[in-house]
């Protein structure tokens, strides 16, 4: 047991690592894939002084061989060095970590939206066939159709302008005002993540909602709440663990959106400035940390699976 | 348990799974799938049209400004009233069609021709073609197509064309992952050995046979894609890494759209997210129909 | 003895005037029971007036062939219909009537009065749960402490034959072979020590070495324990081994009903006969397996009068039009309309 398990695990971290090598690979050779010379491309139309080619120079390892660039570039990176943003002329990693407090509060926020609203129609339109399930069916295939800055514009004008509930931009400082001024762009956030996991949540809990020993705990006298909650719905959890972890990355990409639409100063948005004003550093520590965090997602979901289902450690690699 | 169990045989002689039918035949079997499939069918063709004709059915020219004329409300002479720099929303609208169509179709044609040359060559081959091939598709999975996009755009400037090519890339492996497993289901069954027996080459039974029956699964997933597609697009192009002002393009029109909200003024950021809502709804919904219909028939 | 105690704990939550001890009461007695499905505008008939008799004690099998409704009139006993089904006549356990029992009648019978084993252990068991708390799961429902519990089902598990019954409970169900498993699930049957143990059909997703273990076992057990049981098979030759008496059914209906040996040595339906004809025999000089011709249809298919007649080689004008009764003879009865001219004879 123990030693299969090890194994899974083993395979799933050689295997993170392996891809976190090739996609930072890709991230920092796109400095020497664009047309010109690499000072150039990372300056592009600022002024080149020989103050800012050296500091280029050093952070790229430019006057060492390809090869050694990257690896000296991957050490920095791995000990928290990004660099400097070219435009703002300010160290990335504080300038991330000056932001991440706020994103985090906007993924966690959305988080929560997203499980509660996405389990909770989910299984009503498990357990509810007819009308209600339609209901929420119909809903659902709104909520996928509503990219989030659809999404934004629609909650921004109904609930902001038109109702003043809520605050048109800004992420407010303390928790209670940043509760009140993230709520919308959580929401929008979240809609079309909630809708996903209602789907599945739906049909992970139909599918386990037929399986014979549903009958038979019932056929055992187990109270129905028992029965969905013992039965069904825990062995209904791998799919939906499964897909919160592929939401991860298209979600962090969301953010940015989302944080761009309603003026929230964020890592997302952060990305978009930087990608707008061609502020290439930033743009690959923000993209380099968006890949992490899904990597790590998705070996924590990895890890949750045999958990949820014993027979996954066993049979090792299940994909 | 409840019914008897059918014979196994059949009366008459085996259909092939694949029928030759008339037009009329078709668009009978179509309706078959209910008035919304319907609809969803009929709202894809009046796009298409859209998009094909706009020049002639738009009213004005969609990148005609007239300052004096700005964010007017709906009215006989602008159905959908006009935007901040006093273009009219219903001309740029039908435009729009044009840019919104056009980058999914590529994104979703290009990756769809490559998703099944890697899905079918990592089903057939297996061993390490197939775990190389996954490999790959882990490494892009972790990427996010609008991610690599905008990483994209960071290297080669805005537009159209940085964007569709990101955006190809990363649909393909999902179009591969996906055309691999219904291979490797048509694979586990009968006929196919049957035909090895025979001493069919491998490129002829994947050409003649598994490729022709696993396109329509294949297809239904591609329309589903492409709804995401027109929404991610359209996003970068909100985003202003796609679709550059003054052209039209449903992306740019909600980003345009955004200031006049403040004033309350809706129609220019909701006229073209409307549009891009009901493309995408009626692409998941024929998608969804296809698929349907494709696993009745397996049945 | 293990009923005398149970009766006493039980009496609280059942009804005491029906109860009591009434050994003229049988265990299960299922009365004219028919059953429809709602199927467009035409009700699609699945059983049709089926009759039967559980004793205590008596081990009654059920026999028929897939489709004859054998697993539906099985399930009627704990209440599990199918959605929408509309029924007539009564299943009484103990008799108590359960088609019309409140959510709490019925509960209180699927814990402690009737268990049942299905077919396919590895489809039965929760497969995500540890086989401790499969075999708990009732007992901690009726309030029982989850030491005691535990402790119940290593007896039970022991009782059932499986080795290191105390590892057995922290394992899960994949890490058993489907043989052991299926004894997990008759000892989780036997958990509430119940009065009526349905089998359905326990044995066939099993391989034949491992059938006969089962088999015995749940002989073995169903002695010691006094349980009454009705065996679902659609295996005759095994329906007569171990059963005391033996219903056949056909589309929904029972066709004949008599002691084992008796049935099987002097069948009197058409039917029956021919499920003998169709079994292969191992004694030297008997006769090769016979198929019946046709395929079996049910009730919804089938004719207006006997269901049997299209594939039966004694069938007349009459018997298509005419509904033949189930009718008493010496020793049990038979519902053929041309039982009494001996044709089988």
């Amino acid at each position: 047991m123990n030693r299969n398990l090890l194994r899974f695990l083993a395979g799933r971290v050689v295997g993170m690592v392996l891809v976190l090598f090739a996609t930072s690979f890709v991230v920092f050779s796109a400095v020497h894939l664009a047309p010109g010379d690499p000072v150039t491309f990372l300056m592009r139309g600022r002024p080149i002084t020989p103050e800012s080619r050296a500091v280029l120079t050093a952070q790229y390892h430019l006057d060492q061989p390809f090869l050694k660039q990257y690896f000296l570039w991957l050490g920095d990176v791995l000990s928290g060095d990004f660099g400097r943003s070219v435009q703002f002329h300010q160290d990335i990693s504080t300038m991330i970590t000056d932001k991440l407090p706020t994103t985090l509060f906007l993924v966690v926020y959305a988080m929560v939206i997203i499980a509660v609203l996405g389990l909770a129609l989910g299984i009503l339109s498990a357990l509810r066939p007819g009308l209600i399930d339609k209901i929420v069916l119909v809903w659902t295939g709104m909520a996928v159709a509503i990219p989030s800055y659809i999404a934004a514009i629609v909650l921004l004008s109904i609930f902001s302008v038109k109702l003043g509930w809520f605050p048109i931009y800004g992420a407010g400082e303390g928790f209670s005002d940043m509760l009140w001024h993230l709520t919308l762009p959580a929401f929008a956030l979240a809609l079309m993540f909630a809708g996903l996991l209602a789907r599945v949540t739906r049909a992970s809990m139909l599918d386990e909602l037929s399986r014979e020993h549903v009958e038979v705990a019932r056929a055992r006298g187990v109270p129905e709440g028992q029965v969905i909650r013992k039965h069904v719905l825990r062995n209904a959890l791998g799919p939906i663990v499964t897909v919160v972890g592929t939401m991860v990355a298209s979600m962090l990409v969301a953010t940015s959106i989302v944080e761009t639409a309603f003026s929230v100063q964020g890592v997302g948005s952060l990305l978009i400035k930087s990608v707008t004003a061609k502020d290439f550093p930033v743009v690959q520590a923000v993209t380099l940390l968006v890949v992490a965090v899904f990597m790590i997602a998705n070996l924590i979901v990895d890890l949750l699976q045999p958990l949820i289902d014993p027979r996954v450690a066993l049979g090792g690699d299940q994909k | 348990m409840t019914a008897a169990a059918p014979p196994l045989v059949q009366g008459g002689t085996p259909e092939s799974p694949r029928m030759r039918r008339g037009a009329p035949a078709r668009i009978r079997a179509l309706a078959a799938n209910g008035p919304l499939f319907t609809v969803a069918v009929v709202v894809l063709v009046l796009l298409v049209l859209t998009a094909i004709f706009a020049p002639l059915l738009a009213p004005y020219d969609p990148e005609q400004i007239n300052l004096k004329n700005s964010l007017a409300g709906s009215s006989p002479n602008h159905w959908l009233g006009t935007d901040q720099s006093g273009r009219d929303t219903f001309s740029r609208l039908l435009y729009g069609a044009r840019t919104g169509l056009l980058g999914p179709l590529l994104v979703v044609g290009v990756s769809t021709l490559l998703g099944i040359v890697m899905g079918v060559v990592a089903a057939w081959r297996g061993g390490w073609v197939d775990s190389l091939l996954s490999r790959s598709m882990d490494m892009l999975f972790a990427f996010p197509a609008m991610l690599l996009a905008m990483l994209c755009v960071a290297v080669y400037g805005a537009g159209l064309t940085a964007p569709v090519i990101a955006m190809m890339v990363a649909y393909t492996p999902y179009v591969g992952r996906f055309v691999r497993s219904v291979a490797r289901q048509e694979q586990s069954r009968p006929y196919i050995e049957a035909y090895k027996v025979q001493g069919w080459s491998a490129w002829s039974i994947c050409t003649k046979h598994l490729i022709p029956n696993i396109v329509p699964t294949v297809f239904a997933q591609a329309a589903i894609s492409f709804g995401y597609a027109l929404i991610e697009l359209a996003g970068l192009s909100y985003l202003g890494f796609g679709v550059q002002e003054p052209t039209a393009d449903w992306g740019v029109m909600v980003n345009a759209g955004q200031s006049p909200l403040v004033k309350d003024v809706m129609l220019p950021a909701f006229a073209p997210a409307t549009a891009i809502v009901i493309a995408v709804v009626a692409f998941g919904i024929v998608g969804e129909g296809l698929a349907d219909r494709v696993a009745k028939r397996e049945r | 003895m293990a009923d005398t105690t149970k009766s006493t704990t039980k009496k609280k939550n059942s009804v005491p005037a029906t109860r009591a001890a009434d050994s003229a009461t049988p265990l299960l007695a299922l009365d004219d029971v028919t059953l429809r499905l709602p199927d467009g505008a035409a009700a699609r008939p699945i059983l049709d007036g089926v009759s039967l008799r559980v004793e205590r004690g008596e081990t009654i099998g059920l026999v028929g062939e897939s489709g004859s409704g054998k697993s539906v009139a099985c399930r009627t006993v704990l209440g599990l219909l199918p959605k929408n089904a509309r029924t007539t006549g009564e299943v009484r356990v103990e008799g108590t009537d359960v088609l019309t029992a409140g959510p709490a009648g019925l509960r209180d019978l699927r814990r402690n009065k009737v268990s049942m084993v299905f077919q396919d252990p590895r489809a039965s068991v929760n497969p995500m749960r540890r086989v401790g708390d499969f075999l708990t799961e009732g007992l901690r429902l009726g309030g029982m402490s989850k030491k005691d519990a535990l402790a119940r089902a290593e007896e039970l598990l022991t009782e059932v034959g499986i080795r290191d019954p105390k590892g057995a409970l922290r394992r899960f169900p994949h890490e058993f072979s489907g043989g052991m498993l299926q004894r997990v699930v008759i000892a989780a049957a036997l958990t509430s020590d119940p009065a009526l143990l349905l089998a359905d059909e326990p044995t066939t997703a099993l391989d034949v070495t491992t059938q006969a273990e089962v088999v015995g076992i749940l002989r073995r057990l169903q002695a010691t324990h006094g349980t009454g049981m009705l065996f679902v098979t659609h295996d005759l030759e095994l329906a007569a081994a171990i059963c005391d008496r033996i219903y056949v059914m056909y589309a929904g209906r029972i066709v004949e009903s008599r002691p084992a040996a008796e049935l099987f040595a002097r069948p009197r339906h058409p039917y029956t006969a021919a499920l003998l004809a169709s079994t292969p025999r191992l004694e030297e000089g008997a006769e090769p397996p016979t198929a019946i011709s046709g395929r079996p249809v049910s009730l919804a298919e089938a004719p207006t009068g006997c269901a049997f007649a299209d594939r039966c080689a004694f069938a007349v004008d009459r018997c298509r039009t005419e509904k033949p009764a189930l009718v008493e003879d010496g020793t049990g009865a038979a519902a053929c309309l041309r039982v009494e001219e001996g044709i089988l004879a």
